[in-house]
């Protein structure tokens, strides 16, 4: 049986030259974002703790708490609203077909029986409120031109909505049923983000134009504004009000974060700036934030989550930080094995700690996206999209510099020689390439086109399996590949090839969903039938200890086999990362991590049947 | 496609009065005829049933198979097998499947019909989750 143990979560999904709304409920001390097709709950004081809900069929915008905080609804690029429960495992409750087109901002009433949507579509519909159970409209939502970024709901009665957009716009409605009352155009660009004080007496908006104006809630007149003394100097992109309404965190593009004081004559001065703690580039833009009981929470551009204390503003802020792409591989470095390095193809390689969780982003000399890469102990060996080798030795989480080899193709797969890592063996389109330090040694035309490979950890074998299914075991004598055998048993292209820890023994995986354990010096089939998959496989894993092979695919399952038992005694984890598993690596007898295409890593903790 | 007076007498046999673990029954490509090729002892298992189908040839089978309901009531089911493997000739599988509803109809009594292209597809989990429909 296999237990979640720990979830490092994917980051907020970002966009350059626009904010994100992300939300919260106080009660329970979380907050709410979504990544790709899935919304994600995570806990402030149990960032290991993370719940997923992948039921989206469309990327997911933006997430909220019913005011009860018993129901969620969120919305999608589809213009699709899903509410479904926070407990008992996420059960729908409605789906209503709202927009026609993407969903940027979703707002319950406060007496929990109206949602109002906004976003874009085709002509009129581009803000719409309904009753949340029944679906019916209740009100004409007519004055905006283009993209509505923004809605807000009076907290308190008399009920009014507003709505901010691409047209410079901040249009106010009364009701119920909610009617055009009248509209404002003081901002020069986007109005990116509108709130109500959570007393109803008041709403600000924000905008590019790095400007706050601040309104009355009950008829939609100015009264105020943000002093433009010691403000923003880029777009302003979200706005967050303090529990007690006097005061207002604002987040810009020029990376800081902003606290102002709300005096009694709606005059808003700074009271304190809060510099981004990041390296000062494009990803620390600040997007989205959240004022929620104690915790301040702002994102970057960059995915990094950092959570300041309210009544403490001077202390350093506690990062969160992960993967916002497909984490397309996992690395388990030998020497300490509670350390596990990811890579996803965005170039981003992140270092994680079992137990504590994010540990640091490892900063590269250069970025450039990867496709594969392998670790062991000081150095990473990476390949990209371009036709580049990268050698970097890093030092805690400081990558030096790298060697860059030019390979002439495009590499397909990757391994290193763990006992000799100066070998190095990548394959491409034709054959393979023999690395020796920052030099290509030798390349090799084998001339059928050549999908996975692998080389023992003594760097005196390679195994290369091919795109009709046949695995050549070649020894390597010198700078040249002798052919030992061909062993033929898998009816489709090969994926993985892995050495058991022992090298007694090896597993090869292929897109035809099955995987065979073979044994090193017979080739022979030592484990076979392992066609428990439904899908590719895409990644291969072997325990330490050589008593379990692991094999992650396309069908989102991660299934872990003991060589000595028949495949069908298996231990399968379904449903381990919405959209596939692509990585897989063990950090002891009983730990497995998995990643996937959900930007997450889980780690699982298999107990004995 | 003829079928072999035996083969409907041993099934008789397994049914009433459990002389029979399992029955293997193979199609005579010369004769064009349906024959027991194997029978299996009531005190045969599971995985002697497994390892008398050949992994790159179809079969027809049918397994008695007993479990314990959650009640804790012992019950037994007959279960009919379409064995097919991927790795078998396409001759065989054609010729396989185009006869198998004439002959199950032969069989009276069969309560759950499965097909298994690979040895997952027949495995102790399948049959548990079947018994039910």
């Amino acid at each position: 049986m296999a237990q979640l143990a720990e979830t490092y979560a994917c980051v907020p999904s970002t966009e350059r030259g626009r904010g994100i709304l992300i939300s919260g409920d106080p009660k329970s001390n979380s907050i709410l974002y979504t990544n790709g097709r899935s919304v994600l709950i995570r806990y402030l004081d149990r960032p290991l703790e993370v719940r997923v809900y992948g039921e989206h069929a469309y990327p997911a915008t933006v997430a909220r708490y019913s005011p009860n905080g018993e129901w969620i609804a969120s919305a999608d690029v589809s213009g699709t609203v899903r509410i479904w429960g926070t407990h008992n495992d996420f059960v729908l409750k409605k789906e209503f077909r709202v927009l026609t087109g993407r969903i940027d901002d979703l707002q319950w009433s406060p007496d929990g029986e109206r949602i109002v949507a906004s976003g874009e579509g085709k002509g009129k519909s581009l803000v719409r409120a309904f009753m949340w159970d029944s679906g019916t409209n209740v009100g004409e939502f007519d004055g905006h031109s283009k993209r509505v970024l923004s809605c807000a709901f009076k907290p308190t009665r008399p009920f009014r909505i507003v709505t901010c957009g691409e047209d410079f716009l901040v249009n106010f409605y009364e009701g119920p049923p909610f009617k055009f009352k009248l509209s404002h155009r003081d901002h020069s660009n986007f109005v990116n983000c509108i709130r109500f004080s959570p007393d109803g007496k008041r709403f600000i908006t924000v905008s590019s134009d790095k400007k706050g104006i601040i309104y009355d809630a009950k008829t939609g007149d100015i009264i105020g504004e943000l002093s433009p003394e010691d403000g923003h100097k880029g777009s302003i992109y979200a706005i967050s009000w303090s529990p007690d309404s006097k005061q207002v965190l604002t987040v810009s593009a020029d990376k800081s974060a902003k606290i102002w004081e709300i005096s009694e004559d709606n005059k808003g001065t700074v009271k304190k700036t809060l510099a981004c703690p990041g390296s000062g580039g494009v990803d620390d833009m600040l997007v989205g934030c959240l004022w929620q009981n104690d915790h301040i929470v702002t994102i970057s551009l960059g995915g990094t989550i950092y959570l300041y204390s309210a009544s403490d503003l001077a202390k350093a802020p506690l990062p969160l930080s992960g993967h916002m792409k497909n984490i397309n591989s996992l690395a388990v470095l030998k020497g300490d094995p509670k350390v596990i390095l990811s890579s996803s193809y965005d170039g981003l390689l992140v270092k994680w700690v079992q137990g504590i969780g994010y540990y640091g982003k490892l900063e590269r000399k250069v970025v450039s996206q990867i496709k594969c890469f392998a670790a062991v102990e000081e150095e990473i060996v990476s390949s990209g999209f371009d036709n580049k080798v990268w050698r970097v030795s890093f030092k805690g989480d400081q990558c030096g510099d790298g060697d860059c080899i030019d390979i002439g193709n495009q590499p397909k797969d990757l391994s290193i020689a763990l006992l000799s890592p100066d070998l190095a063996l990548v394959s491409i389109e034709t054959g393979v390439i023999l690395l020796r330090g920052a030099k290509v040694v030798s390349t090799i035309n084998l001339g059928f086109p050549v999908t996975a490979c692998t080389i023992a950890p003594k760097g005196n074998e390679a195994i290369v399996g091919g795109q009709d299914g046949k695995l050549h075991v070649y020894s390597i004598t010198g700078d040249t590949l002798n052919e030992e055998a061909v062993l033929e048993k898998h009816r489709g292209a090969i994926t993985a090839i892995r050495y058991s820890p022992d090298v007694s023994m090896f597993a090869s995986a292929d897109s035809n969903r099955e995987a065979v354990v073979w044994d090193c010096a017979t080739r022979e089939v030592k484990l076979k039938n392992m066609l428990y998959h439904t899908a590719r496989i895409n990644c291969l894993a072997w325990s330490p200890d050589s008593s379990s092979v692991a094999t992650g695919s396309l069908d989102t399952c991660v299934i872990v086999y003991e060589v000595d038992k028949p495949a069908s005694s298996r231990v399968t984890i379904k449903g381990a990362h919405l959209g596939g598993v692509y990585g897989l690596a063990f950090t002891d007898e009983q730990n497995v991590v998995s990643s996937g295409e959900d930007a997450c890593i889980r780690v699982w903790k298999l107990t004995p049947q | 496609m003829a079928v072999h007076d035996d083969c409907k007498l041993k099934f008789m046999e397994l049914k009433a009065k459990r002389t029979h673990r399992f029955i293997v029954y193979k199609i005579e490509e010369k004769q064009k005829e349906v024959i027991v090729e194997k029978l299996g002892e009531p005190t045969e298992t599971y995985e002697d049933f497994t390892s008398s189908l050949p992994a790159e040839e179809c079969r027809y089978a049918v397994f008695d198979f007993d479990f314990v309901t959650e009640e804790n009531v012992q019950k037994s089911r007959i279960f009919f097998i379409a064995w097919s493997p991927d790795t078998a000739k396409v001759r065989s599988k054609m010729i396989y499947a185009s006869s198998k509803d004439r002959f199950k109809r032969e069989l009276d009594g069969i309560q759950v019909e499965l097909q298994a292209t690979d040895p997952t597809e027949m495995g102790l989990d399948v049959f548990k989750s079947r018994v039910n429909l």
